[in-house]
């Protein structure tokens, strides 16, 4: 599998936001439980319309969501 | 898993099973591989009775998807068919090339027919094992 050039703080977010679960977080974004735990995991990479969505439910800005790793291109 | 990755498992393990049988019986020596009608007839059985079971397979998940919440088809699920679909084009194309090109210069009908089937399981089978794949490993579009 190839690995993402970004990483998430989906997982940190979710807990910060009271321990809210995948699955209702994927409510939330309109997608399942599996495709957020996925994006979590690094093995999916999410529409821009679907990361904003996650970034707007935890009213945030996108970067403070998903982060360009340093050393890639 | 979401109900589309275990319909796409449902489809590779049912088409796997009928059609080892199938050409595992031509390549034997059945009659299928010599004879049209004796091959529509034995095509036609193992591939109806696989339709079937896929389709009473795929309502029995559909129903149990609907008991848990969530159980909705996602922009993931879509680009995963996607991919699928690319992947079965190309193996398709690249059959079909062999069989209506190449073939009928050398080969009788029969074997034409057989191996056309062939190339279309083929291409569908690596079309779902890439999207089976895609589901375990991860798919970045």
């Amino acid at each position: 599998m190839a690995k993402l050039p970004f990483t998430n703080d989906i997982r940190t977010l979710r807990f910060l936001a009271g321990e809210m679960t995948q699955g209702d977080l994927g409510d939330r974004v309109g997608v399942t439980r599996q495709t957020i735990a996925a994006i979590e995991q690094g093995k999916y990479s999410p529409s821009l319309e679907v990361a904003f969505r996650i970034a707007h439910v935890f009213g945030k800005p996108l970067e403070a969501v998903f982060q360009w790793g340093t050393g890639t291109n | 898993m979401t109900y589309k990755e275990k319909a796409s498992w449902l489809m590779l393990v049912a088409m796997v099973l009928a059609y080892s049988l199938y050409f595992g019986l031509i390549i034997t020596g059945h009659p299928a591989g010599k004879s049209l009608f004796a091959m529509l007839w034995l095509f036609g059985t193992i591939a109806a009775t696989q339709a079937v079971v896929v389709i009473i397979g795929c309502i029995w998940l559909a129903i149990e998807a609907r008991k848990l919440p969530r159980a909705r088809i996602d922009e993931r699920d879509r680009a995963i068919a996607a991919r699928g679909t690319a992947t079965f084009y190309y193996v398709l194309l690249t059959a079909m090339i062999v069989v209506g090109v190449v073939m009928p210069f050398t080969e009788p009908p029969i074997k034409i027919v057989n191996t056309a089937l062939f190339g279309i399981v083929l291409a569908e089978l690596v079309g779902l094992i890439v999207v089976v794949t895609s589901y375990r490993r991860g798919w970045h579009g």
